[in-house]
């Protein structure tokens, strides 16, 4: 039973669309056209790009451009948005209309003509998002090639950072610092590695957290209790699965978990990482069943196996007593899982990974040990059996993430491309 | 349901004030619109909105003000903003609708403004 599927009801939680403000304007061309002509002219044109993964691709980084691509996008209804996609060469892709240029990712060139595209477009500003296993090259330096070609403004978000490079990394890392206008990182401890280890101009780093969809708080009770689940203790862990996530230290302390709380259930949700599949297969899920089978826990201990929906993601999620990270990567510095469980008020246990160890601070989380059962089964137990602790985690990682519900973080976003467009409009003015 | 919204509306001022605290976004803005228009409806062609109160506004929100707005100006109306929250008034700054929605810190304000643009057009 342990690859058996998860059903959740489909109305129970839904996030709401939240495309008023574009709507509204296309309204009013039919109905006001002096209205209309009134707003377009006041309002802020800013064509930003993306360069990226995207969708359809299964990757967390194609995940958050094309959450960040449309959030920024529903306040500047008057402006086109450009992704320009990294895809494995041979691969055809069903992008949606939105991608207007592709990489392919071991193509040399193709990262110049990129950047010739946007010199000779309409586009302000160019948003990197960063990862070296992303472009092509050795550590995705290929990336170095369109930002050397590349004529207008650039950000960068970076999703790792690492706090020991290899000499290849660092020099990739210092060249973006200085090709590029901004550096984005998510958390401070990412703004510190980056002074510390890069030696990176402090004036160039901005932080911005990750984005999380715009959920309003319900008990996890309520949902349970519609899905049927009302006797169970729901515990989770979402994500492209890989032998990095620690799974089967969480399937290892089930047992004591059930000693107390029999009901409890382990949801794994989403599918092997299609990288990982491509190299092993599914070796890591199969090993993970076997744990399954051998500590008799067919019917504690369920996978559904597919990339979610973001609606629902976050029905899981909302049915969740606690969420758990057990990620092994001590230098993870940021983690869009855990983001998200913050985001919908979940009481969160996870080892004590750089992001995890940030976020998670002043109560608003628990740190786990790395590698042991012991550790998660002890504070599952703690969460499960203390209501006010766990309301009191819910609650203050819930205040937490609203200010990074993606329609905060994409005005962060749009005030850091003003004002490196500015900038950079300063500069060009300035006679050599 | 944690953080919604709150909607007031204060007729003892010359121009009516919708009073707004807590989060005008996709979940909350519906009846934020509905409010707007209730009044508009009832006979009064301008508003102010105040947002001192306001945690966080997003795109549904700024949509919602637009749709008062097409009803409002039919009227011959305006809507203007009251805010001192940097972070709210943020928002409008950075998509140019501060342009569209005049800003105050100062509910008197922008009650005189309103007024007074109501008697030079009468």
């Amino acid at each position: 039973m342990s690859d058996a599927e998860v059903e959740l009801g489909q109305d129970i939680i839904t996030v709401p669309e939240e495309f008023a403000l574009r709507d509204e304007v296309r309204w009013l061309k039919s109905e006001d056209r002096d209205l209309f002509s009134f707003i377009r002219e006041s309002m802020n044109k800013i064509e930003p790009a993306y360069l990226s993964t995207y969708p359809p691709s299964e990757c967390g980084i194609a995940t958050f451009c094309k959450d960040l691509a449309t959030s920024v996008a529903k306040y500047t209804p008057f402006s086109k948005p450009t992704v320009i996609a990294v895809k494995r060469e041979h691969e055809i892709e069903p992008y949606e209309r939105v991608v207007r240029f592709q990489i392919l990712k071991e193509d040399r060139q193709s990262y110049i003509d990129a950047a010739r595209y946007v010199n000779d477009s309409s586009i302000d500003i160019v948003s990197v998002q960063h990862e070296y296993g992303i472009f092509g090259g050795p550590d995705g330096e290929y990336v170095l090639d369109f930002l050397e070609a590349l004529e207008k403004p650039a950000v960068a978000t970076l999703h790792t950072v690492l706090h020991s490079p290899s000499p290849n990394q660092r020099r990739i890392t210092q060249e973006m610092a200085r090709l590029c206008d901004v550096l984005v990182v998510m958390v401070k401890t990412g703004r510190q590695i980056l002074l510390d280890s890069y030696n990176v101009d402090p004036s160039k780093i901005t932080i911005i957290p990750h984005g999380v969809p715009n959920v309003h708080r319900v008990s996890a009770g309520k949902v349970k209790r519609a899905l049927g689940l009302a006797d169970n203790q729901i515990l989770s862990t979402f994500g492209l699965i890989n032998r990095g996530k620690g799974i089967e230290n969480v399937i290892k302390a089930m047992p004591r978990i059930l000693e107390r709380y029999p009901n409890a259930i382990y949801l794994v949700l989403g599918e092997t990482h299609p990288g990982v599949r491509k190299h092993e297969g599914e070796s890591y899920r199969n090993m993970l069943t076997e744990l399954i089978s051998e500590l008799g826990l067919e019917h504690n201990v369920r996978f559904n196996n597919r990339f979610l929906t973001l609606n629902e993601l976050v029905r899981y999620l909302c049915a969740t007593d606690v969420y758990i990270t057990p990620y092994l990567n001590k230098d993870q510095i940021s983690s869009g899982t855990l983001a998200y469980a913050l985001g919908c008020g979940k009481a969160t246990l996870s080892t004590p990974y750089l992001y995890a160890e940030e976020v998670l601070a002043d109560g608003r989380g628990i740190l786990i040990e790395f590698n042991s059962p012991d550790s998660i089964a002890d504070h599952v137990i703690r969460v499960l059996s203390d209501s006010k602790l766990r309301e009191s985690l819910e609650s203050a990682a819930y205040r937490y993430a609203r200010r990074a519900a993606w329609f905060n973080v994409a005005v962060s976003y749009l005030d850091l491309f003003d004002r490196v467009m500015r900038r950079s409009r300063v500069v060009k003015q300035v006679p050599v | 349901m944690e953080m919604d919204l709150v909607i007031n509306v204060r007729r003892d001022t010359a121009v009516p004030i919708i009073d707004l605290a807590g989060e005008l976004d996709a979940y909350t803005s519906a009846r934020f619109r509905e409010a707007m228009i209730d009044l508009i409806e009832a006979g009064a062609a301008s508003l102010i909105i105040s947002m001192m109160k306001v945690e966080y506004i997003d795109s549904s929100g700024l949509g919602a003000l637009v749709g008062g707005l097409k009803r409002s100006s039919e009227h011959g109306g305006k809507i203007v903003i009251v805010c001192d929250n940097p972070q709210i008034r943020k928002v409008f700054e950075i998509t140019g609708l501060e342009k569209v929605f005049p800003l105050f810190e100062d509910e008197k304000d922008a009650v005189n403004v309103l007024t007074r643009r109501d008697t030079s057009a009468g």
